[in-house]
């Protein structure tokens, strides 16, 4: 999954020949005047301005501003430009050409094991939840395009009339064709809407997934994925993501702000087991992370130290199963190097670790790990015969 | 028995490196239970014609890398199942290929990062042929007993502590590859371990489902339970559920679903499994999951660490209920240890090996090369020369201030004499041929011996001989030498002379009696020898060859080394001269006809052959 800005999905959008309104992404509100300059439609139109970042509840949070002219759209870029949400910067903007129009629709494309869905509904914008009965849902086999008629009688079905139910399923036609092509999971156009000024169809939002393992073949995908879990990603994750990007194997961290248990857990399935059993103890993760597929020692350490960094932290699970080619002795020694950096630099002060583990080498690294017990850390070292999850008691009960 | 892989299961390994290790994996597997190597080829275009050494047990075997699957299962025909290991871009076409082979009836990708679109066309494309598309991210399938495909299970101490060797009543099906190994574990120490065990990947449209695998197992009469990992995400454990659900099933479910915390984690948290999403409204969460598979009457513990009592609870039923019925253990330590490399049995100090080669001068196991114990870079630091590190390797010794000053003046004074010498005019004229630079300086390298420089050793060797046996009689040192040797090597030049002395020669003598406190009994015998022989001959002078040869001995280098000095010096002018050709781009040398005396036969006919 890989959730892109409004602007990469516009453009994807046109490339398919599916209406948008004029707009530019821009990080300099002085580069906005000089555009302003050379665009007829930025002096002219009413505009809207928003924030052109992973943040969650734009609106509320006053990241996005309606119905200004040129002038006042600069001051609000300005506003929002360098604004801190959170651990968010605002560092880009969007600004698009407000349209004229009475209707606001809905479409929306999601993939799914056989195909993909498309929905349709003629009571789109800010009430669609409240309107999700009325959305009519229409099956796309999978490497199939329905035809104009079929995508009409579901356009009909959804309570678009006449004239304007074919030309929405003309519509709708180029987003499927988006949709295959550019290897999309979901795209969200809310609202769709007929602007006044030509009775031309433009899609005022976007939200768009893609398949970020399907790269290899779009060389004109020149965005990056952004956050999806409603904020920017933190400076650790985008360390994190780094390393994840050049080595063998992964590395992923997730911030959990407020927890005080953090995990330093091995794969892709144990470890959300591992959260899981936090969390039905009544306790709090501190973060999210997961090591896997054989990483190199060095990007082991990087996580480790940066989790030893996290606020607050009470325990750390240093967790997994029984590794299939996972070198155990080879991935503890990079823990333990972090672990040792960690502690020279002041971390891990009154922070109890809990290691259970299993796999190829899994003696010598347990004893290694136990070791450290002898420098003055607080680790308590289980090997399979602990149950996986059962460390997450111990610390709990410790 | 087992599901999907068995005795008679003969593989293809798609892909390069990766595809070579897991087949490493099986065969270890194939040697714990006493079965035909499993893996019988590789497709890997880039490698075609090579062969893989795989080990089973103490045999080693060549499998063939083919450049096409035709090819390969042409040759293999007992080939029915496909490992994909390829990058992910050319993962579809090479299961795609495999899905319309014949013979193949099960492929499983274990390559990771394909394309949802694609894994969803190979399920499809699967469905369609009636075979089994399993995986994209699959760490495999294990049947125990019967057959390994890919590196599931791990390694070959914990195929025993998991029971593998020996089939058992539980089924395991995950889509985390980590946890299947974990769940095999689970089985082994809490019931009788497994008879199969699938990981079918933990991507958002994986090419097979529970549902597939658990109506497997619900035929295979000998699989009792079956164990399911699932997570949030997708709804195949619903669909699990309701296949429970649906009718009186003879097996039991056991089920551990990850990702409950999400109910309290920031909204669209990500996790590990691409397909580890929750779906709109609550289907798709662990929840949902849970609750429907306990509706259907499958045992859900809350946590994972709970997994280990389910089972045993479920094990002890199914005995108490006469479903399952002890069988003899095998006693593990009859199991066949894997035969442990040369190096691992060194280091317990349980076999001796006699060395192949021995040195006493360097060694470079360490951080950086160490000549005779000294670190080369402490050697540098110290103000060391490289006149010393001769004398280190060579001779095992550092030689005193005064001692490395007479190397290095003895290179010094050797490194070069003119074009017109046999080693020099060699190398030129293969520098003139083209030949690059070491092939064309061991040209003139090969003019080095008798005749040429490569006396020093020979004059080192004899003038030491006569010191020691001849000390106060040259006359018979010179007789002995005639009657055993012939010329005494080290004397005598084609050009200098008594009255046109070697000015090296001359320089070297006075610089190390005067200016060095060498004591010198080999040189000091070879200029008596030299009086003695130009008072017979004029030209029968003590040569350069001889002088540093004896003064070599008085520095005491072991006499094998003596010919080094004019090898290494002679290289430094050898590549001077190849340089200087090819500075002047050097055409081709041809001798001229003048330059030849043709003393040949007059032409003449051939005669018919007899």
């Amino acid at each position: 999954m890989a959730k892109i800005l409004e602007g990469p999905a516009m453009k994807l959008f046109n490339k398919w020949g599916m209406p948008v309104p004029n707009y530019v992404v821009v990080m300099d509100p002085n580069r906005l005047e000089q555009l302003g300059e050379a665009n007829k439609w930025l002096r002219e139109s009413k505009l809207v301005v928003k924030a052109h970042e992973a943040i969650g509840g734009r609106f509320k949070l006053g990241l996005v501003k309606l119905g200004l002219n040129l002038e006042q759209a600069v001051e609000a870029a300005n506003e929002m430009i360098g604004r801190e949400i959170g651990t968010a910067v605002v560092r880009q903007v969007i600004i698009a050409e407000m349209l004229d129009h009475d209707e606001e629709y809905y479409l929306s494309i999601a993939g799914n094991r056989d195909g993909a869905e498309l929905l349709l509904s003629n009571k789109g914008g800010v009430d669609i939840e409240d309107n999700w009965d009325t959305v009519k849902r229409l099956f796309i086999p999978l490497d199939e395009t329905p035809s104009i008629e079929r995508i009409t009688e579901a356009a009909l079905e959804a309570g678009f009339v006449g004239e304007i139910a074919e030309r929405v399923a003309k519509i709708t036609s180029r987003l499927i064709l988006c949709f295959d092509n550019e290897d999309a999971q979901s795209i969200e156009i809310n609202p769709l809407v007929i602007r006044k000024s030509d009775m031309r169809f433009a899609a005022l939002d976007a939200v768009m997934n893609v398949d970020w393992d399907a790269r290899f073949r779009h060389p004109d995908w020149d965005f990056k994925p952004v956050s999806e879990i409603g904020r920017p990603f933190t400076e650790a994750e985008q360390q994190i993501m780094e390393i994840d990007a050049r080595i063998k194997g992964s590395v992923k961290l997730v911030e959990v702000p407020g927890g005080n248990i953090a995990l330093l857990t091995a794969g892709g399935g144990a470890s959300v087991f591992y959260s899981d059993a936090v969390v039905a103890r009544g306790g709090s993760i501190a973060n999210y992370a997961e090591y896997s597929g054989d990483p190199p020692d060095w990007a082991v350490e990087a996580l480790t130290e940066t989790i030893c960094r996290l606020p607050d932290i009470k325990h750390i699970i240093v967790g997994g199963a029984i590794a299939n080619f996972t070198d155990v002795k080879a991935t503890f020694n990079g823990i333990i190097n972090g672990f040792r950096e960690s502690k020279s630099k002041g971390f891990l002060e009154n922070v109890k670790i809990w290691v259970r583990r299993g796999g190829p080498n899994e003696n010598q690294g347990l004893a290694s790990m136990k070791k450290l017990q002898e420098e003055g850390f607080d680790i308590h070292v289980y090997d399979r015969s602990m149950p996986m999850t059962d460390i997450v008691d111990l610390a709990m009960n410790s | 028995m087992s599901i999907l892989a068995n005795r008679d299961t003969r593989a293809v390994i798609i892909g390069g490196v990766a595809g070579v290790n897991a087949a490493r994996r099986m065969a270890q597997f194939d040697f714990l239970i006493n079965r035909p190597l499993t893996v019988e080829a590789f497709v890997y275009p880039p490698e075609e014609g090579q062969q893989k050494e795989i080990y089973r047990g103490g045999e080693l075997n060549n499998v063939t890398v083919y450049a096409s699957l035709q090819k390969a299962l042409d040759e293999n025909p007992l080939i029915n199942t496909a490992l994909i290991y390829i990058g992910a871009s050319r993962a579809y076409q090479s299961a795609k290929e495999a899905l319309d082979s014949n013979g193949i009836k099960l492929v499983t990708m274990i390559t990771e990062g394909v394309p949802e679109k694609d894994a969803k066309r190979l399920r499809k494309y699967a469905l369609e042929k009636g075979k089994i598309f399993n995986g994209p991210s699959s760490i495999g399938i294990m049947s125990a007993g019967e057959c390994r495909l890919g590196v599931i299970g791990g390694e070959y101490k914990n195929l025993k502590l998991c029971n593998l060797y020996r089939p058992g009543s539980f089924g395991v099906i995950t889509k985390s590859g980590g946890l299947s190994n974990e769940a095999m574990w689970l089985c082994a120490q809490n019931g009788n371990g497994i008879t199969s065990a699938v990981a079918i990947g933990g991507d958002s449209y994986p090419g097979t489902d529970f549902v597939t695998y658990l109506q497997m197992f619900e035929n295979d009469p000998e699989t009792k339970a079956v164990v399911i990992v699932g997570e949030v995400g997708g709804t195949l454990e619903e669909e699990a559920a309701e296949w429970l659900g649906a009718e009186k099933r003879r097996i039991k479910v056991i089920a551990a679903i990850g990702g409950t915390c999400q109910d309290v984690l920031p909204q669209g948290m990500k996790f590990g499994h691409a397909g580890a999403k929750e779906g709109k409204k609550g289907l798709g969460s662990a929840r949902s999951k849970i609750n429907a598979l306990r509706e259907a009457g499958a045992y859900v513990p809350d946590t994972f660490g709970g997994l280990s009592k389910a089972i045993k609870q479920v094990y002890q039923e199914l005995q108490a209920t006469g479903i399952i019925s002890p069988e003899p253990e095998i006693d593990e330590k009859l199991l066949p240890e894997l035969p442990p490399s040369v190096q691992e049995i060194m280091k317990q100090g349980e076999v001796i090996v006699e060395p192949l080669i021995r040195t006493t001068i360097s060694d470079d196991r360490g951080e950086e090369p160490r000549y005779v114990g000294y670190a080369a870079s402490e050697l540098c630091e110290k103000g060391y020369g490289i006149e010393d590190v001769i004398a280190l390797l060579w001779n095992k010794k550092l030689p005193s201030k005064e001692e490395s000053e007479i190397i290095k003046r003895i290179i010094m004074i050797s490194a070069d004499h003119g074009p017109a010498v046999s080693g020099a005019f060699g190398a030129i004229i293969a520098a003139c041929a083209g030949i690059d630079l070491p092939q064309a300086v061991s040209a003139g390298m090969t003019m080095i011996g008798p005749r040429f420089g490569g006396a020093v050793t020979n004059a080192g060797k004899y003038f030491k001989y006569g010191v020691k046996e001849y000390p106060n009689d040259i006359p018979g040192f010179l007789a002995w030498m005639k009657q055993n040797h012939g010329p005494v090597p080290g004397i005598g030049h084609r050009v200098k002379s008594l009255k046109n002395p070697d000015k090296r020669v001359k320089y070297l003598v006075e610089y190390v009696k005067n200016q060095t406190t060498l004591h010198t009994p080999c040189l000091d015998y070879a200029l008596e020898v030299e009086k003695i022989t130009t008072s017979k001959k004029d030209n029968l002078i003590l040569n350069v060859d001889g002088t540093i040869g004896c003064i070599l001995v008085d520095l005491d280098f072991p006499e094998f080394s003596l010919n080094g000095f004019f090898v290494l010096a002679r290289t430094i002018g050898m590549i001077g001269h190849w340089i200087d050709q090819n500075n002047q781009n050097a055409r081709l040398i041809r001798l001229y006809d003048y330059l030849i005396n043709y003393a040949v036969k007059e032409e003449r006919e051939v005669p018919e052959k007899k």
